[in-house]
């Protein structure tokens, strides 16, 4: 199914207008998604600012978009200057190897580590304790 | 549940001489690729992992794999 014209401009125009935004599912103070929270955790813990949509309300649509866009269906997607850096797991391996501090122009936190996964069920943000999101 | 089989025979057969290795990491659709590829040389990882999913990205539209986590590689690394 071909994209909505409208969103997939919309889709467009938010990418090149936020240098760093993120896709994901639920809010930054809610991640309804494992893969999402790791993400916002990582941005957090590198303290840059970010836009974030939350995909849930049009997931389908918006994978079209997407899709159409940058050749990728599956959330969370970080984009950073207009361009896909990836999901999870490609965001980890740059946090991890410094990467990413690099590409947003930050210095890497001290002791920097990825979340622990198994902490971090997918789907079950709703069961889990408060988060840090310091 | 996703045939394991089947997704590793999926990308191996679209990636010649690639070393593909699929792992369930929790409740058969959250899953891992574990991929070394020559063609994957000179390729950002986005670019790779592009790769990976091309040829199950029907499995992920109808929902047999809900994750699919990618460790790419090329063969010298």
């Amino acid at each position: 199914m071909p994209a909505d014209p409208e969103l997939k401009s919309k889709v467009e125009e938010i990418i090149r207008d936020n240098e760093v935004l993120l896709f994901m599912k639920g809010v930054p103070e809610q991640p309804r998604c494992g893969f999402s929270m790791r993400v916002v955790q990582m941005l957090e813990q590198l303290g840059v600012e970010y836009g974030a949509v939350d995909v849930l309300p049009a997931l389908d649509p918006l994978r079209e978009a997407t899709g159409e866009i940058s050749d990728w269906r599956t959330f969370p997607q970080l984009y950073v200057k207009g361009d896909l850096v990836g999901g999870c797991d490609i965001v980890e391996e740059m946090f991890a190897s410094g990467e990413l501090a690099e590409l947003l122009g930050v210095q890497q936190p001290a002791g920097a580590a990825t979340p622990e996964p198994e902490r971090l069920v997918p789907g079950g943000s709703q069961q889990s304790p408060p988060m840090q999101l310091s | 549940m996703a045939d394991l089989a089947e997704i590793q025979r999926l990308i191996a057969d679209s990636l010649p001489g690639a070393e593909v290795e699929v792992i369930d990491e929790g409740g058969g659709d959250h899953l891992r690729a574990v991929v070394s590829a020559p063609q994957f040389e000179g390729l950002s990882r986005i670019d790779q992992h592009r790769l990976v999913r091309a040829p199950v990205q029907h499995l992920m539209d109808d929902g047999t794999i809900h994750a699919l986590s990618i460790t790419s590689s090329t063969p010298g690394d």
